[in-house]
């Protein structure tokens, strides 16, 4: 599964235009800056969207004996089946 | 699905968001300023795209080969009203994978995986991937035999196709992957010029919507027709990239409506654009379909060329190289999901290739294998083509009943899980499906090992 936590690449330093390192308060207020702008992405991306909550395996569902027969015997057909359309189009190369 | 506790999670560290989340949350964005402003189309033109692209990727090279050889060898009778009613199944399964996407947030892929069990994940993902090499190779063949009307190699055919592909991954964005293949996928419109171009007898295809006449010919000839001609418009991929293609594009349950439109637009063009091809095809038929039987549908262009002048088979030319190029980049791109699903990495043209390398490299590595099979000198590649659409029709029951299962899940689904009249619908396409690709592949073994005559 993917980790829940974002990849260390997303965590951007923040520069100024000249590749210099900013000030303690120019980096204070572009982190404000980018706070507000990431509140306002979220927003508009449902609960349920985040990579870190789809992240997240849903349960496993437990299958009656029946269906798992029935999903088993059409496995088992279709493999046949194939093997066979494989099989004539193999023969008919020749 | 998601409790107050988790999606409050990404509020609370730093970073916040992933570059996937930040992708989409702008898209999402621009959908909900729609919305609020009630531009219409606007927003029907910003929520489209997957379902065109699943029922046009699906006007694929063998797939239009197959309509133009119905017409061909059968004339339009039957095959009229026949393609319309495919398209109809493809868009209630494609209806039932769009809204498990959309709800779910997730592809079909990692759904049966984690819900169902391993085995069953990964039993999906083998058959696709056999398939769609199968496809993409019988792609690559299309786009060549487009191309060879223009006296151009296999070489070419190669270079434009995976030229494509990455031209189309370096973006690292869903919108403009989705925006580049759908403004490719319209000029799968050519094969309705061709049509147009052949001046077809108006009174007789709107004569043949009674189903008459049938077509004839062996019983194993008529199951093969049936087999391919489904395979031409349900394929396993198309279940795989639009669950996933639904929820890459962050669509919710609010867009579910739009997604019908989209899903029932594809099929309605797809329809229209399959019928083209079969009307261009069905001018071969007084001509007892010479010209394509020694190059067994690929000289299509050419003798279109001969019998209704060098315009249409150009068009025709020109739209096989569209329907390979298209399905190329829609086939790697369900291939690229199953498979970051199923091994749990991140899935999303999105994310950066560095972020989500599997996805990336599963999406070039399989449009790289097809193109190195077309290139192997005295590959049998035409009869690849003519198989593909079988094979696909074969494997896809596996893959229906698990959507159908998805969609009535209602500990995913809650409100949306499927109407009784679409559970009715959908166990009828599963039957009829199940039951033509089987029918074909017994009736054809026994005749390959010669139990029975042809």
């Amino acid at each position: 599964m993917r980790t829940g936590a974002p990849p260390a690449n997303d965590a951007q330093p923040v520069l100024l235009g000249n590749g210099a390192q900013p000030s303690p308060g120019i980096q204070e207020q572009d982190l404000q800056r980018q706070e507000r702008f990431e509140d306002e992405l979220i927003m508009d991306l449902e609960r349920d969207q985040f990579v870190a909550e789809t992240s997240r395996p849903v349960p496993r569902a437990v299958l009656s004996a029946r269906v798992t027969a029935g999903l088993w015997a059409l496995r088992v057909f279709v493999v046949i089946v194939s093997l066979m359309v494989i099989y004539t189009f193999v023969d008919q190369l020749h | 699905m998601s409790t107050p506790e988790v999606a409050a999670a990404p509020l609370l560290g730093q970073p916040r968001l992933t570059d996937e989340d930040r992708a989409r949350s702008r898209d999402r964005a621009r959908v909900h300023n729609a919305r609020r402003h009630s531009k219409r189309w606007y927003l029907l033109w910003l929520l489209v795209g997957p379902g065109i692209l699943a029922m046009l990727g699906e006007n694929d090279g063998p797939s239009m080969i197959a309509y133009a050889a119905d017409g061909a060898q059968y004339g339009l009778g039957f095959f009229v009203p026949f393609i319309p009613v495919l398209f109809a199944m493809a868009y209630v399964c494609q209806e039932m994978c769009m809204r498990v996407g959309a709800v779910t947030h997730r592809g079909y892929g990692e759904l049966v995986l984690q819900r169902y069990g391993r085995l069953w994940g990964w039993f999906g993902a083998g058959d696709l991937t056999l398939t769609n090499l199968v496809t993409l190779v019988a792609e690559f063949v299309s786009i060549r035999v487009g191309l060879a009307y223009f006296h151009l190699g296999a070489g070419v055919a190669v270079a434009l196709g995976l030229a494509l592909v990455a031209f189309t991954l370096s973006g690292g964005r869903y919108w403009r992957w989705e925006r580049i293949v759908l403004g490719l996928a319209l000029f799968n419109g050519l094969f309705l010029v061709a049509a147009i171009l052949v001046k077809p007898h108006v009174g007789a295809i709107a004569g043949s919507f009674d189903f008459s006449p049938f077509p004839g010919g062996s019983f194993n000839t008529l199951l093969l027709l049936l087999a391919s001609t489904i395979g031409a418009t349900v394929t396993p991929w198309m279940i795989f990239f639009q669950q996933s293609a639904s929820a890459d594009k962050g669509m919710t349950p609010s867009d579910v409506k739009h997604g019908r439109y989209d899903t029932a637009a594809g099929a309605v063009l797809a329809a229209i654009f399959g019928l083209g091809a079969l009307i261009a095809g069905a001018a071969l038929l007084t001509h007892n379909g010479a010209g394509i039987e020694g190059f067994a549908g690929a000289g299509f262009p050419e003798a279109l060329s001969h019998v209704a002048g060098g315009a249409v088979g150009t068009v025709f030319a020109l739209g096989l190289i569209e329907a390979g190029a298209v399905a190329i980049l829609t086939i790697s791109a369900s291939t690229a999901y199953a498979a970051g699903e199923c091994v749990g990495a991140s899935h999303s043209f999105n994310s950066s290739p560095r972020n989500a390398g599997v996805f990336y490299a599963a999406n070039a590595g399989i449009a790289l294998l097809a193109a190195a099979v077309i290139l192997i000198p005295g590959a049998p590649l035409l009869s690849i083509a003519l198989n593909a659409n079988v094979l696909a029709t074969v494997l896809l029951p596996v893959s229906l009943v698990f959507m159908v299962m998805l969609a009535n899940d209602r500990g995913l689904m809650g409100a949306w899980v499927n109407r009784r009249s679409t559970n009715v619908i959908g166990i009828a396409v599963i039957a009829f499906v199940g039951l033509c690709g089987a029918a074909y592949g017994i009736d054809s073994f026994l005749q390959a090992i010669h139990l029975v005559g042809s």
